[in-house]
């Protein structure tokens, strides 16, 4: 009897190993080989884009996917010099109220159209202008643009606006749109955003959702013998973890903005096979700060504010949290931004003892428990680092005597939290401080920025007629040491009033196989760059 | 003879239950959509600021637009009242975050989510009812005791830590399975190579998903097993003298499978949820994820379509399930 | 002939019982972490005390080494037994709560009372769990008090239809017709006659609803949605998901107590169901 059901038992094990056996049919390592042969390019990306055009969401997801398809006028190779792109060549007059660009000839847009400075003309001012969410600031002061011959775009300023061309000199941040699709229509509705049409070296051809993004190889490229990929394959992987099995296993070539879990960098550091690109984000510079709600006391006092720059020990949360990919803060303007970054400013070294005299003076003892007041903590939920590091603050302040207490939520609680109901005492999170300040940290500082459901803008509540005076000055001063001097000044300022707290000047990562050439050659690296020079040595 | 006039008498009690069904299904996927809804408006913040807030930066302008055009400056009443009356005519609406209707977004990622859910069970229950059987048949001796502890560890791993260490030891280490999707993309493999392709990435998700229930099978068919043995009908079987393989085959095992059958409605709910994880840690793209991803994102037209599609779905498994129950103990008569 | 008690009769089929034994011991051990927790590791679990990534046994200081930020790993896993165990064991408790009511409601009085009982059930359980669970709190921001909760209202509807079952049964029997006949309350009847009976099944249900409980708590951290501020196994492997490669004794550890727990909550099931229903036992 049960001889019966342990024979067909023993029958079911048997097929189903058979069947295993058959499946295990192509090892991965095989599958990696091959697909550098083919010119396969395996993107991993996280997470997948709700579209794909940054000119209206400057997702930078999004800008991985869409700077291989749609090109700007110009990049910022890694010295963050304007080169070359769509542009050929460009001026500037000796007032900075006129940009003239010359095109390159004979160049198409995917359907076959000639690109010309119409297109230009019409994505500054229809779309960079209008809709792009950064672009309002860089492109407010343009008052016309002119197209006296199809291959030449002069631009009209009423102000100089030196961070226009900084916004100009990147795909990812200023993509031209081809007119012909988009005249006429609403951008953000406008299905193209889904399946964008550009003269770039990768043509798009296929979104599964959820699954992959698939972009050809535009055979008509303006740029004779590029690309030498075939093909890129975006694959949408979200878990952290299994991102990194993809690229060991050699199931994904490339990825960027630290793709891995920071622990695992050290033995992929070792892995032969593959290589970490610190470069490619000095456009973005990102770093972390703190923002304080001025408006709720005692956080109103700067001693306290001062208190806490003195009692987190920033170094070592680099250290611990970040693994040492990351330098401790002492600015508003990081250093990756050279031109600006200045150290000559008031300085919050690690001191609990000064931490602790401080809030003696402001008038705060320690109760029974030790503890001088309560606050709240929210941290930008981006992923298990940002967790750690509300953690790490938490800890630091309670050893001066400042009970934390940490929130957790999803990215569009923390938004309405931190931005529209003004429900947080303090938050950590990072921002882009781009090339130019007026792109990135304006935002944390300017009084007319306090913008009630905008989001990543003054939500500390700092107002300073001084601080509005010398950016302002800043935004329109077209002498370059002259707006030096203006930035260092607000350097201080910053530093001194300490609306916002300067934690870590973060450092994204890149990992690709190492087999993969010429992927970061612009200051945007992958995220702006084409990958029309990128190639799988053999 | 006997079969045609068996058909006959299920015919009309099948219709009569369809039909009550019917009935009773309306009001309450009303009440769910109604539901879902109102939860998800209080949910602080909305899908403009999931986009604003991905963008980095916006303006109050963008913010404005972006809200007119997704229906939100709307009362909540009447962005409601809008929804039901675009369900009527089956428009489950459209997803701004994707740029695409809800409805192809589902069917296009139903088929992913079926293959893991549908393949999921069956392993389960094959190697739950298998290993219930063997247990029952030597019950509390070494076998019994081994295969319940194998149960009880399969259900009690955490699932994405067994589905992480899958990856590691077979996809990393071994090279054996492709640590994640669903397919080797722009392969051109096309016809058998691809299903091949799609069961080869099958294998780790499925086994992962699938082990979680083995623990539940393998009880439930254990304890019917022997339930049934000491009933009226087996000792009369054995005393006609019937062989024991037919005993277990045609009465026990039958009669065993019912409270399976059961269950196995019961889970298709908590399945869809429980591929939530599975589906993150193989990047399995399915509606688990996807209706994950949309709390995140403040989807609020995909995540109504998904729970209400799940709703559905778990409907129609009851009645296949009813169904199922009377065909195999003739006993029971469709009331 | 015995005299036994049945309480007597009940404990003796249950230790004899070996599984069920071993599984009492396994949940007495996590009980004794527990308790012991405050007294064995007085600091606070989150301090950060050691260099981060220190393997078990490394240091005598920290048996079972440090995670990913440099926190004892023991003083972990004793103070987030505490936490697990009690969220596990407050939301069955909120399940059975609204369960037993809404079913003994159902079960007892028919009728409408039944139908729109049934009604709310059903509404709840089509409802993919995990994913309500989710949406529960992400909605109410994730706290151990919004964890709890929305793991109760998850659960609840199993407990509601298996009381309402047990209520339509025992309300046919001699016992509650007396009741009725000498004149007792509905309230008492189903309070003092009813439910002592229904008592076993959902005991044996609630003892498995406590592991899923804990489960679906490590489940939800591991995707993020855990309580910052308070320690449970979940939250320790979340924290540990990251360095699952190198360190992964980080996720190991805690995942073998949650492991242990369920474990041993099965078997007392298990054991519970047996001697409960003794007419199953061919022992």
């Amino acid at each position: 009897m049960s001889t019966t059901i342990i024979r067909s038992f023993n029958r079911a094990v048997a097929s189903l190993l058979l069947l295993t056996g058959t499946l295990l049919g192509c090892p991965v390592q095989a599958q990696s080989a091959a697909d550098i042969d083919s010119g396969t390019l395996k993107f991993v990306l996280s997470p997948e884009p709700p579209f794909l055009l940054t000119a209206i969401n400057t997702a930078l997801q999004m800008g991985m996917v869409t700077s291989k398809v749609m090109e700007g006028l110009l990049y910022l190779d890694n010295e963050l010099k304007p080169q070359p792109l769509l542009a050929q060549a460009w001026d500037i007059s000796p007032d900075g109220l006129t940009y003239t660009f010359k095109l390159r000839p004979n160049v198409k847009w995917h359907d076959g159209q000639p690109f010309t400075s119409a297109d230009v003309s019409y994505t500054i001012l229809e779309v960079l202008k209008k809709v792009h969410p950064r672009g309002r600031t860089a492109f407010a002061k343009v008052t016309a643009v002119e197209t006296p011959d199809p291959l030449t775009a002069v631009i009209k300023l009423s102000q100089p606006a030196p961070p226009m061309l900084t916004a100009l000199a990147s795909s990812y941040e200023s993509p031209m749109v081809p007119k012909h699709l988009f005249a006429g229509t609403d951008p953000s509705a406008n299905p193209y955003i889904s399946k964008p049409v550009g003269t770039g070296p990768f043509v798009f051809k296929e979104w599964k959702k959820g699954d992959y993004i698939l972009l050809e190889k535009n055979t008509d490229y303006w740029q004779a013998g590029k690309p030498t990929l075939q093909r890129i394959v975006f694959r949408i992987i979200s878990d952290a973890s299994a991102r990194a099995a993809s690229f060991e296993t050699g199931e994904g070539h490339i990825g960027g903005l630290s793709p891995i879990p920071l622990t695992d960098m050290p033995r992929i550091a070792k892995n032969p096979a593959l290589s970490i690109e610190a470069r490619g984000y000095a456009y973005m510079s990102p770093y972390m700060l703190m923002e304080v709600n001025l408006r709720k006391p005692p956080l109103n006092d700067v001693r306290v504010r001062q208190a806490i720059a003195h009692a987190i020990d920033r170094a070592r949360m680099t250290q611990v949290v970040w693994l040492g990919y990351g330098q401790p803060a002492v600015s508003p303007i990081p250093s990756q931004v050279t031109t600006f970054h200045s150290t000559d400013l008031p300085k919050y070294e690690f001191n609990p003892e000064k931490a602790k005299k401080l809030l003696d003076d402001a008038g705060l003892k320690p109760g029974a428990n030790g503890m001088r007041f309560k606050i709240t903590h929210d941290f930008i939920p981006f992923g298990s680092e940002y967790q750690r590091t509300g953690e790490f603050i938490k800890q630091q302040l309670s050893r001066v005597g400042i009970d934390v207490e940490l929130r957790s939520q999803d990215l569009p609680s923390f938004l309405r939290r931190a931005y529209t109901e003004y429900d947080f005492d303090t938050t950590s999170l990072y921002y882009g401080a781009f090339a130019d300040p007026t792109q990135g940290v304006q935002r944390l500082f300017w009084s007319k920025a306090i913008q009630k459901g905008v989001v990543f803008t003054n939500n500390t509540g700092y107002n300073s007629p001084e601080m509005d005076r010398v950016l302002e000055s800043a935004q329109g001063e077209n002498d370059p040491v002259k707006r030096k001097a203006l930035y260092l000044e607000m350097q201080r300022i910053a530093m001194t009033d300490l609306p916002v707290i300067p934690l870590m000047e973060t450092r994204f990562l890149t990992i690709s196989s190492s087999k993969l050439k010429n992927h970061t050659i612009s200051a945007d690296g992958i995220i702006g760059g084409n990958f029309a020079d990128a190639y799988f040595e053999k | 003879m006997k079969r045609l006039l068996q058909l006959s008498n299920l015919h009309n009690p099948t219709l009569r239950l369809l039909g009550r069904r019917l009935l009773r299904a309306i009001p309450l996927l009303l009440a769910v959509v109604i539901c879902n809804f109102i939860l998800l408006k209080l949910a602080p913040g909305d899908a403009a600021e999931v986009l604003a807030g991905e963008a980095a930066a916006s303006s109050l302008e963008y913010l404005t637009e972006l809200r007119v055009r997704f229906g939100l400056d709307q009362p909540v009443y009447l962005q409601l009242w809008h929804y039901l009356v675009k369900l009527m005519t089956l428009d489950l609406g459209f997803s701004f975050r994707h740029n695409q209707s809800v409805l192809s977004l589902i069917l296009d990622r139903l088929p992913a989510t079926l293959l893991l859910m549908l393949s999921g069970i069956t392993l389960a229950v094959v190697v739950g009812a298998c290993l219930g059987v063997l247990a029952a048949q030597r019950v509390n001796r070494l076998r019994d005791n081994l295969i319940s502890i194998f149960a009880i560890l399969s259900f009690s791993i955490p699932v994405f830590w067994l589905g992480l260490m899958l990856i590691v030891v077979f996809s990393v280490h071994l090279g054996w399975f492709p640590s994640g999707g669903m397919q080797t993309v722009a392969s051109g493999k096309q016809g058998f190579a691809h299903i091949l392709d799609v069961l080869h990435h099958l294998v780790m998700p499925v086994t992962t998903l699938g082990l979680f229930y083995v623990a539940l099978y393998t009880r439930v068919m254990r304890a019917s097993m022997l339930e049934v043995f000491n009933q009226d009908y087996v000792t009369t079987a054995r005393a006609k003298g019937l062989g024991e393989r037919r005993i277990i085959l045609r009465h026990v095992f039958r009669n065993a499978l019912l409270p399976l059958v059961t269950l196995i409605g019961v889970q298709f709910g908590t399945l869809l949820g429980g591929s939530v994880l599975v589906e993150t840690v193989f990047s399995w793209p399915g509606l688990g994820r996807l209706a994950f991803e949309a709390v995140f994102q403040r989807d609020l037209n995909l995540l109504l379509g998904i729970l209400l599609m799940c709703s559905v779905l778990v409907m129609i498994s009851n009645v296949l399930v009813d169904l199922a129950y009377a065909q195999l103990d003739p006993r029971i008569r469709i009331r | 002939m015995s005299a036994q008690s049945p309480l007597r009769m009940f404990a003796t089929r249950f230790c004899r019982n070996y599984s069920a034994v071993v599984g009492l011991l396994l949940l007495l051990c996590v009980g004794l972490m527990a308790a012991s927790a405050s007294v064995l590791f007085p600091e606070d679990p989150w301090d950060m005390v050691s260099t981060p990534f220190l393997w078990p046994g490394q240091d005598p200081n920290f048996l079972l080494g440090s995670d990913i930020m440099g926190r004892d790993l023991a003083a972990g896993l004793f103070h987030g037994s505490r936490v697990s165990l009690l969220v596990g064991f407050s939301a069955t408790l909120a399940a059975v709560l609204i369960g037993t009511t809404i079913g003994a409601i159902a079960g007892y009085y028919g009728g409408a009372a039944d139908s729109v009982a049934m009604a709310i059930t059903e509404l709840f359980q089509t409802i993919p769990q995990f994913i309500f669970a989710i949406v529960v709190v992400a909605i109410l921001t994730p706290t151990v008090t919004t964890v709890t909760f929305a793991l109760g209202i998850v659960s609840w509807p199993s407990i509601a239809r298996l009381v309402r079952a047990e209520f339509m049964t025992l309300r046919e029997r001699d016992f509650v017709a007396a009741s009725v006949s000498i004149g007792m309350s509905s309230f008492r009847i189903i309070t003092t006659q009813i439910l002592p009976n229904a008592l076993g099944p959902i005991i044996v249900t609630g003892s498995l609803m406590v592991a899923t409980a804990i489960l679906t708590e490590a489940g939800l951290a591991f995707l993020g949605l855990g309580d910052p501020n308070v320690m449970s196994w979940g939250t320790i492997i979340g924290a540990g998901r990251d360095a699952l490669r190198t360190a992964w004794y980080i996720t190991a550890i805690p995942g073998l107590a949650i492991m242990f727990t369920v474990l041993g909550l099965n078997l007392v099931g298990e054991g519970l169901n047996d001697a409960l229903n003794p007419r199953l036992k061919n022992r």
